[in-house]
């Protein structure tokens, strides 16, 4: 008994349970078989660093100091933890029909709901969390999918804001009429601003300064035209001027024109992307696309401008990325397959991939699933890509998830083979540098 | 050298100054953002150069009477810039080469559903160009339809200047069932009409006394004030003898031309709606008992569209059906547009009325024949080319081309492709030396005799470029 007892402290490591692994060195170093660290291709035999929840470093057969715990599984291959930038998992409430571009869902996120506990242990360790409902619902947020508190989950808020593109006139007015509210903004921006040049001239004429003054107000005259239009070079210029705060309903479409924030427009067929076209008109701002890939897509004839001589650039043309379900599509009135990932791809458009429902089934077969599109010729790297660092960029989490890279978080999820072999079994999945699912030995 | 260094950077300097200050006054800037914009257009319009389409080698049906052997047609930017022989093809333009086909004016089909795509009146926010239906009527040759109330260009991957014309039609009831209906419209027409007249006097008086008052309008009925003063066209619903009697009637005591849609019993009435003017869609195929009752001709007949023609109504043919449809009666909806047409035929209407029934007159009916229905210079470039008569059952459309551009290549969709798929090259002039496959086209129309002398030149022409291909495909088979 008391040798047991004794005996206990030392094991590096408790007895895991199937599902529930022990605690996890805070500095550990992983030797794998093969590594597919997305931003720097694959490296074969790889050795990552981990340390407090970080990859220090990663290469191929990188010496390991002794005394560093070592977890070496040259059978295993590693890749970054999954990031799935477009779900509802662990929400649950229902949307309106109203434009609410102001609606953020991280205040939905709970952080105590079930699903976040189970998606883990599919290896998605990053989540984009769309708020419900339809025409302009709202904003995402990126999350870890454990954590004590909300707070502890959310990685970035105000990530993408979803956009509902369809063909009729009410949908197409209310993107029209959230840019509206922006003029109004821009307007009320400019007055702001003529008040507070007004102001400051009128100080510095006090100062008994007016020789030296008056060249000035003419280049500040010259460009207010274009200031108008843009209010960025206005932000840039430290003279002390604070711009008014907008209104909640109109701040998303400010943040849209000024670049803080990007759309992620959803759209089903080709007839609802050139009427989101129709619509922004000139708008520019950068915004990405969710495509609902139907069994009989015909957003094939939007993928550029060239191949159908179209007056309007293509989802390639604008390279923007495209959320998609890894599913083959077939030509409208026929059975022959067509892979519409493949087709953006080479058309120019960035792929992100999510798992064909979402549902926690699905997050299961997500992989194989996109092994799928890889067997119908999408290449195998932009297939991994968007799974991980294409969604991450989506959510602007990139600086922290989505590849293995020094100074990255450890979200590392590991195979017994490749991973987009459906026979390859996923064997741990480390989230900020803990293993939080899988029967983990050193 | 460092002084005269120095020297330098200051004079740059002050240059600078010098720069910096002109736009500090309102009226240069005004002026130097005047002539930007000038310069913005200008470059614009230099980006955009003109977009050329040509058809030649085509035995061109302009749709107005006139048939062109062997001729070319010219578009500048989708509007038809020249038909004829021998014309100089543009450096930039997108050739088309129909050899051994005929070119026929894009249809007019006065109503479908469905080509468009789920629309409502909101055209522009609401068609859907990519859908499979539009395909199927572009394969049908139709290249504008009726839709609602507006005449609708089918223009595949666009929303831009679809609606060619907006609120066509005031719809009026005039039925033996609704006799106080008929009652209550007669008398908008007399009110109407009452109106128009001191109106008009007004009008004439008011030059020379201008304190005249306006004649009030009260009580009178815009819409039928609109169709007096022929800004929109009346359009009745009716099949029954006494109704289009009774329509007949009233077009001609107030002077206006209606339209009349259904028209089954039109043939027994023909000369008084000819006299009204009117204006018939009929469906060849309509059929209806007559009603044994009664002792005058009734029911439908297969000559109605003929004897209505014959009539001086103009007449215009559709489809049993509005939509595309597979299914049911084969034959009868959208697509079978033309075969309707050869059905009025069938009853006796001259081949060219046949033509025009799905062209010129439905175009007129439409109000819309200042720009399609036939081919015309000035007149959109919306065209077809077909592999044989295109009121022949059996004939195909090839191409379909709507303002001046391609949109359907039968080899390219995948509806008909399979059917007597065309040859890649067009047909061997060698042939055409031997007389294998002159005396056909010959004996095909017979009918198209005062054109004789301007085809013989063309046939040596044709000779000529036969040959010059021949000589590229031989280049090709080397």
């Amino acid at each position: 008994m008391m040798l047991a007892s004794l005996l206990i402290p030392l094991l590096p490591l408790p007895l895991g349970g199937d599902t529930k692994p022990g605690p996890t060195p805070n500095l550990l170093a992983i030797r794998v078989g093969k590594a597919e660290t997305i931003a720097k291709g694959t490296i074969e035999h790889a050795v990552i660093l981990v340390e407090n929840g970080k990859i220090v470093t990663i290469g191929e057969d990188l010496p390991i100091e002794r005394g560093i715990p070592v977890l070496d599984r040259p059978s295993w291959v590693v890749m970054p933890g999954l990031v799935n930038a477009y779900s509802r998992i662990g929400l649950d409430s229902e949307g309106g029909d109203d434009s609410a571009a102001e609606v953020k869902a991280s205040a939905e996120l709970y952080a105590q709901a079930k699903d976040f506990q189970e998606i883990v242990k599919y290896g998605v360790t990053t989540l984009g969390l769309y708020p419900a409902g339809n025409g302009v619902p709202g904003q995402a947020c990126a999350v870890r999918p454990l954590g004590k508190t909300k707070e502890e989950m959310l990685l970035a808020d105000a990530c993408y804001l979803k956009i509902i593109a369809r063909a009729s006139p009410s949908a197409k007015k209310l993107i029209q009429d959230g840019f509206k509210k922006a003029d109004e903004y821009a307007e009320k921006e400019k007055k702001a601003r003529e008040k507070f040049d007004k102001d400051k001239k009128g100080k510095k004429e006090d100062k008994k300064e007016e020789k030296k003054e008056e060249p000035k107000p003419a280049p500040g005259a010259a460009q207010e035209p274009a200031a108008a239009e843009d209010p960025k070079p206005e932000e840039k210029k430290d003279d002390g001027f604070v711009p008014p705060e907008p209104e909640p309903k109109a701040k998303p479409w400010v943040d849209l024109r000024a670049g803080r924030l990007r759309g992620l427009v959803s759209i089903n067929s080709a007839a609802e992307f050139l009427h989101y076209v129709d619509a922004i008109g000139k708008e520019t701002f950068s915004w990405d696309v969710r495509l609902v890939v139907q069994r009989e897509s015909d957003v094939f004839y939007v993928l550029d401008k060239k191949t159908y001589d179209l007056d309007f650039d293509g989802i390639g043309d604008k390279k923007c990325r495209v959320v998609m379900e890894p599913v083959l599509s077939v030509t409208p009135g026929t059975m022959r397959n067509r892979n519409l990932a493949m087709e953006l791809a080479k058309a120019g458009a960035k792929i992100v991939f999510i798992p064909r429902n979402d549902t926690l089934m699905d997050a299961k077969a997500w992989l194989a699933n996109v092994g799928e599109i890889v067997g119908a010729n999408l290449d195998r790297s932009i297939a991994l890509r968007a799974v991980t660092l294409e969604p991450a960029e989506l959510l602007g989490v990139e600086k922290r998830v989505g590849s293995l890279e020094k100074g990255k978080d450890a979200n590392l999820i590991f195979f017994s083979g490749d991973p987009l072999e459906p026979t390859s079994k996923l064997e741990a999945v480390m989230l900020d540098g803990r293993f939080v699912h899988g029967e983990v030995k050193l | 050298m460092i002084s005269k260094r120095n020297n330098i950077e200051s004079l740059v300097a002050s240059f600078a100054l010098v720069f910096v200050t002109i736009p500090a006054t309102a009226f240069a800037w005004q002026d130097a953002g005047g002539d930007e914009k000038k310069d913005e257009s200008a470059e614009k319009k230099k980006e955009e150069p003109d977009k050329w389409f040509v058809v030649k080698n085509a035995e061109i049906h302009t749709g107005t009477g006139a048939v062109l052997r062997d001729a070319m047609l010219v578009a500048k930017n989708g509007k038809i810039d020249d038909i004829g022989h021998d014309l100089e093809i543009p450096p930039d333009a997108k050739v088309l080469d129909a050899q051994g086909m005929r070119v026929y004016p894009g249809l007019v089909a006065i109503s479908s559903s469905g080509l468009l795509g789920p629309t409502t009146s909101d055209f522009g926010d609401t068609v859907n160009p990519f859908n499979s239906n539009m395909i199927l009527g572009l394969a049908t040759g139709i290249t504008t339809t009726g839709s609602g109330n507006a005449a609708v260009k089918l223009k595949r991957f666009s929303i831009k200047d679809l609606v060619v014309r907006e609120k066509i039609f005031a719809v009026f009831s005039w039925s033996a069932r609704n006799p106080s209906g008929k009652r209550s419209l007669r008398e908008k027409f007399v009110s109407a009409a009452a109106y128009l007249r001191e109106f008009r006097d007004w009008e004439d008086k008011v030059k020379k006394d201008k304190e005249l008052k306006e004649p009030q309008k009260k009580n009178v009925d815009t819409t039928v004030l609109a169709v007096l003063k022929g800004e929109t066209t009346a359009k009745f619903n009716a099949n029954d003898r006494d109704d289009l009697l009774g329509i007949a009637h009233l077009a001609q005591e107030f002077g206006f031309r209606p339209v009349i849609e259904g028209c089954v019993e039109g043939w027994t009435v023909a000369d008084e709606l000819g006299r009204a003017g009117a204006m018939a869609i009929v469906t060849a195929r309509d059929r209806r008992p007559k009603d044994e009752a009664l002792v005058r001709d009734g029911g439908s007949s297969i000559e109605n569209a003929a004897i209505l023609h014959r009539s001086g109504v103009a007449v215009a043919v559709v489809s049993g059906t509005e939509s595309v449809d597979l299914g049911g009666i084969v034959g009868r909806d959208i697509m079978a547009l033309p075969i309707e047409a050869d059905f009025a035929i069938r009853g006796g209407l001259p081949e060219d009325a046949a033509l025009a029934s799905i062209t010129t007159t439905s175009a007129r009916i439409l109000g819309v024949q200042h720009r399609v229905g036939s081919l015309e210079v000035g007149k959109d470039c919306d065209l077809i080319v077909v592999d044989k008569d295109l009121l022949h059952y059996e004939a195909f459309v090839q191409w379909t081309v709507v303002d001046g551009k391609i949109v359907y290549d039968k080899q390219k969709e995948l509806y008909f492709a399979h059917i007597r798929p065309r040859p890649d090259a067009p047909a061997e002039p060698k042939k055409l030396d031997k007389g294998e496959t002159e005396p056909k086209p010959d004996a095909d129309k017979p009918k198209e005799g005062p054109e004789e002398g301007g085809k013989k030149g063309d046939g040596e022409k044709k000779n000529g470029d036969g040959e010059k291909k021949g000589g590229d495909e031989e280049k090709k088979g080397g």
